[in-house]
Order: structure tokens, then sequence, then C-alpha cells
């Protein structure tokens, strides 16, 4: 068995939301980052997609809507990690970040301080993505409304585009 | 509610938390499946990045189940076949076209995800 076959079977899989534009680029940084020599990776990316059968394939307890509610690592054992504890399993896995993803590990009395961080900093990104353009994330918290609507003028007066109109999401109050 | 490491098993996910009374339909199968079928046919477009399509398919999959076999629901998948969402003009997700003998009767956009407010929607049109 070659290297590569090696790498890629033991590598987990990071699924992402492929409608998200926040979730591709830190899809493409993820990329970049594991690499950890041509051809091998040390995580394999892939695209949630719209098949919902094709992800049953990869875990026989994947949902589609729990795969775009929230981010899902697919571990080589068959387990799956969600929210902030794949993303500390992502950062464990990349070169660059491995040193400090440690951290997450520290149980202090059964309690983990830095995981808890992480959990609540995946929570903070995961609401505000809208603000940043996301189309496939559902309507902005209330709070988040004023920032949204300002970050969306702001992108059209420099030439931004408006979003697709085949992305919009309804919120449910907008029965004709 | 997210979730974390591992998935709590009393929160059903919406396509397993019932028999899955929605068939999908294409661009291949719509006219043969929608157009083409007699009596009343409630197509939803949606996508599965959706957010309120999300919270919406447990309330769909009751009524289906309710409306059965008077009517039949199917889904429509945006992402996937933009053709039928430009052609009819859907303009955002979810929404539900309500055909009779293939042709649209009625249409509702981003729907109150209540049973009743979605078995009014999907009723409604057709008693006319």
């Amino acid at each position: 068995m070659s290297l590569i076959t090696q790498t890629q079977q033991n590598a987990p899989i990071l699924l992402f939301n492929d409608e998200c534009g926040v979730c591709r680029r830190i899809a493409k940084w993820v990329k970049k980052s594991a690499a950890t020599a041509p051809g091998v990776s040390s995580i394999i990316e892939r695209p949630i997609g719209d098949d919902p059968e094709a992800l049953l394939a990869l875990n026989n307890d994947l949902d589609i809507w729990d795969a775009y509610e929230t981010i899902h690592l697919l571990m080589p054992d068959g387990s799956m990690k969600v929210g902030g504890e794949a993303c500390a399993e992502v950062l464990r896995r990349l070169p660059s970040t491995r040193w400090f993803a440690r951290c997450f590990a520290v149980n202090i009395l059964g309690f983990r301080p830095f995981q808890r961080v992480l959990d609540l900093g995946y929570d903070a990104l995961s609401d505000i993505r809208p603000v940043f353009g996301c189309e496939s994330c559902g309507s902005p918290s209330p709070w988040l409304r004023p920032i949204a609507w300002v970050t969306q003028r702001v992108r059209v007066l420099f030439g931004g585009a408006q979003g697709s109109p085949h992305s919009a999401h309804f919120t449910g109050i907008n029965t004709h | 509610m997210r979730l974390n490491t591992i998935r709590n098993p009393d929160v059903a996910s919406p396509s397993r938390s019932a028999r899955d009374n929605i068939r999908t339909v294409t661009s291949a199968t719509f006219e043969e499946l929608v157009l083409d079928a007699k009596g009343p046919v409630v197509a939803e477009f949606m996508s599965y990045g959706c957010t309120h399509c999300r919270v919406m398919e447990p309330i769909l999959q009751q009524v289906a189940g309710m409306v059965s076999p008077d009517e039949t629901i199917v889904r429509v998948n945006i992402a996937v076949e933009r053709e039928l969402a430009v052609s009819y003009q859907v303009q955002g997700t979810p929404t539900l076209i309500m055909f009779l003998d293939g042709r649209e009767r009625a249409r509702v956009e981003g729907p109150n995800p209540t049973v009743s407010t979605v078995l009014s929607a999907v009723t409604k049109p057709f008693e006319q």
C-alpha cells in the first residue's frame, strides 16, 4: 500500500457547507494547511453537497440536515466529531496548529476551559456567518440584522453582488 | 440548538424523524410526477442548506402523511434543479407551489412552520 493511500485512509473527512462563502474560505485554508507533502493531506475536505444518500454512504448516522447545521468531521474509525470538538480535532491534525491545539484537552476537574472557549467561538462564528454574506446560513439573529444590513449595503457600494435570489431563504414570516 | 461531540438521540433529525413521505423530484421526473399527474400535487422548492427548510421538514412530513393519498407532496432541491427554480420564478426557499392537473393553482413563500398553517396552505387552493 502506498504512503498516499495509507495517509488518505487515516485522514478524517471534513464536511463543509459549499453554499457558504465563509465555510468555503475556511475549508480552503484547512486544505492548504493540511498538505503535509505533495499529494498527501492530513485532512480530506468534502463539500456536503445535495445527496442525502451519498452522505449516508460515508457514515450511516450522517444526516444531511445535521451536516448543514454544524461542522462534521468523519473520523477514520467511523465516529463523528461535530461543532467545537470537530474544530479542535482539525486544529490537532494541522501541522501549523497542533502545538497549541493540545490545550483543548486540558481537563480541570471534568471541565475543559479551552475547549469551552473554542465551543463558544464556534457558536459565535456560526451565528455571524450571515453577516459575511452566507446566504445559506439562514437569517441573521435579530441583534445582527442591522450589522448585516450595513454590511450588505457596503458590499453593494463597492461593487459586490447582492447575492443570488435563488439562495435566499424565507424566515417564516412571509406568508402570502 | 447546536450539538457537540455526541449527537443527542432525543433530538431527531428532520429526515430521520419519520418515514419519508416526500419524494424528491428532479428535472427529469418533474414532468411525469408533477405536470402530468392527475389531481393535486404540492412541490416544495427547498435546499438542504436552508435553515427554515430544516424547520419545515418535519412539519411537511407530517402534513404529507395527513393529506395522502388525496394529495402528493414532493420536494425540488433548487441547489440542484436551478432551471426549475428559474422557470417557476422561485425567489427563495421554502416555496410551496400547488399544482392541480399540472397547472399552478397557488403558491406560498416561507410559510410559518406550524402544521395548521402548512396544512391550510396545501389544501385550501384545491377547495375552490
